[in-house]
């Protein structure tokens, strides 16, 4: 068996996670990655009682709100944190292609 | 000043004298804070608006026993024009605009809020060495962990600056920090305590719960921040009980179970001795104990990795450096903006667990990995209602060692998972679990004990908790009793 992942590996899982590494990062990844990969592999070696599954260890059903209006937050809050806005919008990079934006 | 080495009682019939006002409490617990800022058990303190509060509740009625007393609460839990990081570069600068259900509750019993408190980044991790602002060091050693990830809230309590802290617990970070610093700490029943609020880390395990010097006053802490919260879909409709209500009750009669795997090679023949102590006390005392065999338990680090590391994917898939948070500067596009602020963003054991997380629910392995996952975590709740059908409780140690070095390695990425080893069934389970501490070891490190209770039964594991609290009669206090 391998004892790290190949590069090429790292990078898809990496885009995965939406998270840009560096060269010197990949190299590492190579063996961290595995190695917790190689931890999880042992799930398959375990043989359950039966096929039903735990989601979430919770004692009632789901409490489902009414469709109403609830507490709401305030616009000029919310933009006390976002690091970027222009009145009472979020301002975000332009998504198309630059040259059909703006 | 030495108000707050009293008991909760004595201090509350103090403020209702009026002998002290809750500023002497506050001005007490910040020169404790501050002369041992070394210990590194804050990210944040809230100083200015303690004495304001303090301030303003001179002449209020004293109306319950929490009242103008000091708390810690951990750095993951919203707290409303308070700074809260998760231990995260990501998050260094965010002032949450609204409180966690946790924090208006204490709020409400008129708790005080000193600070912060330190931990690993998103919980991740078992040491707080993880934490973007330095790990806590031990208050009974200075150069050892205060364990993970609430070790922050563990510090502080342990090293007596303030009575009562919040935690959270995912894989056993509440129980474990509490083992390696001799303090006590519950991790409730899940649904129990809402969790809204709380920045979630693994949503289907994650729990908040009381820290505190002694088990009585873990039981008023939770208390105060148990109940039904419309605002978590989780959160059980169950009554709040008086969780104090057994507290120095007897223990004869009571059926404890001690699966063999908690007492296997894999924990220090030191900590098995002590607990072993505890286990013929018990018994001298009119329990009955049976080692018993669990299936399923030595896979639970296993399920843990899988499970965690999912949800946290998706958890964190939120922070995108646009509404909030860390913004990486001069993007060249939108995806640049979301890739590079979680680079800088992100620590490095967040980014792995993010990384495998992701991989584990993309495409076919989901089934492969994730599925069959919760398939054997089906299995491990089945296994643990057959106990708890003959067995009031299950116990055995917290933790494999006592707190280790804060200059170990941490280039194993494994080894944060396995110092849970022993705790994490219970968050697997939903299962309510409550670390005490039952001793020493050479070092004159703290060893602690376990306690596993049915669903909703904390009362009866308090009853257990301060019965074992009683006779040891330990002094837990890490500066001698000054």
């Amino acid at each position: 068996m391998k004892n790290k992942l190949t590069k090429e590996e790292v990078l898809h899982v990496a885009d995965l996670a939406r998270i840009k590494v560096t060269e010197e990062e990949i190299e590492k990844y190579q063996v961290e990655l595995k190695k917790l990969l190689d931890d999880v592999e042992k799930v398959n070696d375990v043989v359950g009682y039966d096929d039903e599954i735990l989601i979430a260890p919770w004692d009632h059903n789901a409490d489902l709100r009414n469709d109403t209006d609830t507490r709401m937050l305030e616009a000029k809050e919310v933009l006390k944190n976002a690091p970027n806005h222009t009145g009472n919008y979020i301002t975000v990079p332009v998504v198309i292609g630059e040259s059909e934006g703006a | 000043m030495k108000y707050l080495e009293k008991s909760i009682k004595e201090i509350n019939d103090l403020l209702k004298k009026g002998t002290i006002k809750p500023i002497d409490l506050v001005e007490e617990a910040f020169e404790r804070i501050e002369t041992d800022k070394d210990l590194n058990a804050y990210i944040t303190l809230n100083k200015e608006e303690a004495l304001k509060q303090a301030k303003e509740l001179e002449g209020k009625e004293v109306d319950n026993l929490l009242f103008g007393i000091p708390i810690a609460v951990k750095d993951n839990i919203l707290t409303k024009d308070l700074r809260t990081t998760a231990a995260s570069h990501i998050l260094d600068n965010f002032i949450p605009i609204y409180d966690a259900t946790v924090v208006e509750k204490i709020k409400a019993h008129n708790m005080i809020i000193v600070g912060k408190t330190n931990m690993d980044e998103f919980a991740m991790g078992s040491s707080s060495r993880t934490s973007y602002f330095g790990a806590p060091k031990n208050p009974w050693n200075n150069n050892k962990i205060s364990g993970g990830s609430s070790g922050g809230s563990a510090t502080t309590i342990a090293a007596r600056h303030v009575p009562f802290a919040l935690g959270s617990d995912t894989g056993g970070s509440i129980r474990q920090p509490a083992s390696y610093t001799g303090i006590v700490g519950m991790k409730p029943t899940y649904g129990r305590v809402s969790r809204y609020g709380v920045i979630a880390f693994a949503s289907s395990l994650d729990q908040l719960g009381p820290m505190t010097q002694n088990v009585l006053n873990n039981a008023l802490l939770l208390n105060v921040i148990s109940g039904h919260d419309p605002r978590d879909m989780t959160s059980s409709h169950r009554e709040v009980e008086d969780y104090t209500r057994l507290i120095g009750k007897d223990i004869k009669g009571k059926k404890i179970a001690v699966p063999r795997f908690l007492m296997s090679d894999i924990v220090d023949p030191e900590i098995i001795k002590t607990i072993e102590v505890v286990i013929e006390m018990l018994k001298e005392n009119g329990a009955t104990v049976d080692y018993i065999d669990m299936k399923y338990l030595d896979n639970a680090v296993t399920l843990y990795q899988i499970i965690a590391m999912g949800e946290a994917s998706s958890n964190l898939a939120r922070f995108d450096g646009i509404r909030y948070g860390l913004s990486h500067e001069n993007p060249k596009s939108h995806e640049d903006l979301y890739l590079e602020t979680r680079r800088e963003g992100f620590g490095k054991e967040v980014k792995r667990r993010i990384m495998v997380g992701s991989y584990l629910l993309s495409g076919e392995n989901a089934k492969t990995y994730y599925n069959k996952a919760l398939s054997i975590r089906d299995d491990m709740a089945t296994e643990f209602d057959k106990v708890f059908k003959k067995y009031d409780y299950i116990i055995g140690p917290t933790t494999t060692t006592t707190a280790y070095n804060l200059d170990d390695p941490m280039d194993d990425p494994s080894k944060s998972f396995m110092d849970d080893v022993l705790v994490i069934p219970v968050n697997m389970a939903g299962l309510p679990g409550l670390g005490i501490p039952v001793g020493f070891d050479k070092n004159h490190m703290p060893i602690g004990m376990h306690i596993i209770g049915n669903k909703f039964e904390e009362a009866e594991m308090y009853r257990l908790g301060s019965f074992i609290e009683d006779k040891l009669n330990l002094d837990l206090n890490p500066k001698g009793g000054e």
